[in-house]
């Protein structure tokens, strides 16, 4: 019998099922679709509770109109958006502020009535325009022409000089680079623990000894990091997408093009950190007999990813500190600090190739300490010691 | 021809195999014999490339084996594993295209094979809601799904039941016609009596004994005849001339017989005795060559 001509390279086809096989998990499923609802969910309440301006009712009864009247006028040139609600009498206005219906109202033409804390910007326009009005009032009746008045009165006031100017712009990047160091780690956590994970699942079902008769085991493992990390960076595109479509729906993104740009960087450091992170991740999963016995060599590589994404948080505030510009260049937190400074624009274009470099050059060296270990550790039944995987793998 | 040429493992300080050599020719159905331990499995695992040898090679048609030859090799191990969770039919699919199938041939061999040992029915479902004697018809339909060069199973027929012990020993038979070296291992002789061209016993790591069944029994030179009369048992047995008993029944026994005496006369003494009920010349099972190989 001649063999038949293999027509796929074997690390592929052991992608193809990692990828196929988990794709169509009904877990993944669920969990996918429960963080796109999640997103989306988040990206629209923020939008209707605090990202949109406050709209500010202001109850009057007849009388007070006008001073009511005035301050709506006043509040558009401040870009304040001010609604004008006329109530029947001032008890009745009393009622609506108490119930909360009315954020404030204006009674007897000589009082507002707030419920607690006043909102400071309604109750600022409405007092400076009843104060206005009422010495309107008085230098009339000293006999000045309303035009005398106004020259008077409408002088302007002194200027405001910033020394460090908000910036609009910045400001939204770091709420996307949060969003992406935070999906940054779910992801690298997440498919990590897949890698382990499936490790585990071929060793305690001794499906491993069946595949390694057939397959090398650095195919198998080659193959599985593969099909798990495009699963991984498909669900991360699909997340960035469905985020990004959500938010230009509801207007939360003044500079969209900021977030597309941190998508792509948050995606490509995802490929670097998961490939770093991947073969530390099968290791943990091949020393262990049992699903259940893999909580316990997580754990170093679990901290290592819990402290790298504190870092990361921590750098999106202070993105030039020392710590994140240390962090940012070294591999286990390298993934998750330095797209939040790419993004910040903290670092030369020099900088992220640094760390790209030194992240690449120690995953190059890590794989093939990582299948030795894996190699000798996944046919061996039982808790595996590294050392001890380590010495068979050279004799 | 599939060879063990000088195979030896140790295990620390404990010898696993010790210079294991024998071979499995196209077309030839080999047993695998010994008791726990012997070494059975270290040997099928070296054969498969799981394990590595301490000294001598493996060959296949005269050749070292390399691993593209291996991954033309049928192989199941003694400790059974699938993918639980995954179909079937995917798994068998998996499993040949890694031996080297484009998708449609290994598709196909799925299909054939499912059907071959019976599972067809239970194709699409996920293998861990198979019953256990039927996950082991898909655990050698994985050894069979790419169309092997050579076989090598390690307990194939351990839990299936009679139906399923025939369902196999039609597959192998069938795969070695078609000119395919079958070895496996097996702790069920009569079954191993009944299908194996030869029979390589193994103990303490060391090959004891080889050969075709015939051969084997040809090396204890004792000759028994089994009588049974319908007699009440009386002092007949051992009036018979020229005999030795060897093992007593309620109404016979089994005697030997000494040189120069022939089957015919032994039964005309019997018959002196009673009504004749039962009478053969005793060939020694497997079991009886085992016991007394190992035993010493």
């Amino acid at each position: 019998m001649s063999a038949p001509r293999a027509t796929k390279r074997v690390w592929a086809i052991v992608a193809r099922r990692e990828f196929v096989e988990r794709g169509r998990d009904r877990g993944f499923l669920i969990s996918t679709a429960i963080t796109l609802l999640v997103l989306v969910g988040v990206i629209v309440a923020t939008s209707v509770l605090g990202g949109g301006e406050t709209r500010y009712k202001l109850g009057a009864v007849d009388d007070a109109r006008q001073v009511a009247e005035r301050s709506v006028q006043t509040a558009q040139l401040l870009d304040v958006d001010v609604e004008l609600v006329t109530t029947s009498d001032d008890a009745a206005a009393v009622a609506a502020v108490r119930d909360g219906r009315l954020d404030a109202a204006v009674i007897g033409g000589a009082e507002i009535v707030v419920r607690s804390e006043p909102p400071t910007e309604l109750v600022g326009i409405v007092r400076a325009v009843s104060q206005r009005m009422r010495t309107e009032e008085a230098l009339r009746g000293t006999g000045l022409t309303d035009d005398q008045i106004r020259g008077a009165l409408d002088q302007a006031p002194l200027g405001i000089r910033a020394l460090e100017p908000v910036d609009d712009r910045r400001r939204e990047n770091s709420a996307v680079a949060f969003v992406g160091v935070l999906a940054l780690y779910g992801q690298l956590f997440a498919y990590g623990y897949w890698v382990a994970a499936g490790v585990v699942e071929e060793k305690s079902s001794r499906v491993v000894e069946v595949l390694l008769a057939t397959v090398r085991p650095s195919q198998l493992l080659r193959g599985k990091i593969l099909g798990i990390g495009v699963l991984g960076l498909l669900q991360l595109l699909l997340i960035g997408v469905v985020g990004l479509i959500a938010a230009q729906t509801v207007g939360s993104l003044d500079f969209p093009s900021g977030a597309i740009a941190t998508i792509g960087i948050v995606l490509v450091w995802f490929v670097f950190g998961f490939f770093f992170y991947a073969g530390l991740f099968a290791v943990a999963g091949s020393i262990v007999p049992r699903q259940e016995d893999l909580q316990s060599t997580m754990t170093p590589l679990t901290l290592l990813i819990v402290g790298s994404f504190l870092i990361g948080l921590n750098a999106i505030g202070n993105p030039s500190s020392t710590l994140a510009t240390v962090a940012s260049l070294l591999p286990p937190s390298a993934p998750l600090v330095m797209p939040s400074r790419i993004v910040l624009g903290e670092t030369s274009l020099l900088g992220a190739l640094l760390s790209v470099a030194i992240t690449v050059g120690a995953t190059v060296a890590l794989v093939p300490l990582a299948t030795r270990i894996y190699s000798a550790a996944v046919l061996r039944p039982g808790r595996v010691r590294i050392r001890q995987a380590l010495r068979a793998s050279r004799g | 021809m599939l060879e063990l040429v000088g195979l030896s493992r140790r295990f620390g300080d404990v010898v696993a195999l010790d210079d294991v050599s024998f071979s499995v020719a196209e077309g030839e159905i080999v047993g695998f014999v010994g008791p726990n331990g012997a070494g059975k499995t270290t040997a099928m695992r070296i054969v498969l490339g799981v394990l590595a040898s301490d000294r001598g090679e493996v060959r296949w048609r005269g050749r070292t084996v390399d691993f593209q030859t291996r991954r033309r090799f049928g192989y199941m191990p003694e400790e059974r594993g699938l993918y639980p969770k995954m179909k079937v039919l995917d798994q068998l699919v998996y499993l040949a295209r890694l031996h080297g199938l484009d998708r449609d041939t290994a598709r196909r061999q799925g299909e054939r094979t499912v059907e071959l040992l019976g599972v067809a029915e239970r194709a699409r479902d996920r293998t861990e809601t198979l019953s256990l004697g039927n996950q082991q018809r898909v655990q050698l339909a994985a050894a069979l799904v790419h169309r092997p060069d050579a076989l090598v199973l390690d307990e194939p027929f351990g839990g299936l039941d009679p139906v399923g012990v025939d369902v196999l020993s039609g597959v192998l038979r069938g795969q070695a016609e078609s000119g395919v070296p079958v070895v496996f291992s097996s702790h069920q002789l009569e079954l191993v009596e009944r299908l194996c061209d030869s029979i390589v016993l193994i103990h303490r790591g060391r090959v004891v004994a080889a050969g075709g069944i015939d051969q084997l029994r040809a090396s204890d030179s004792r000759r028994l005849v089994r009588i049974e009369v319908g007699a009440p048992n009386g002092l007949w047995l051992d009036r018979l001339p020229g005999v030795r008993v060897v093992e007593r029944f309620p109404n016979g026994g089994v005697v030997e017989l000494d040189d120069g005496v022939r089957e015919g006369d032994v039964l005309d003494g019997a018959r002196s005795a009673g009504e004749i009920r039962h009478f053969s010349v005793v060939r020694r099972t497997l079991s009886e060559i085992f016991r007394e190989v190992v035993g010493s």
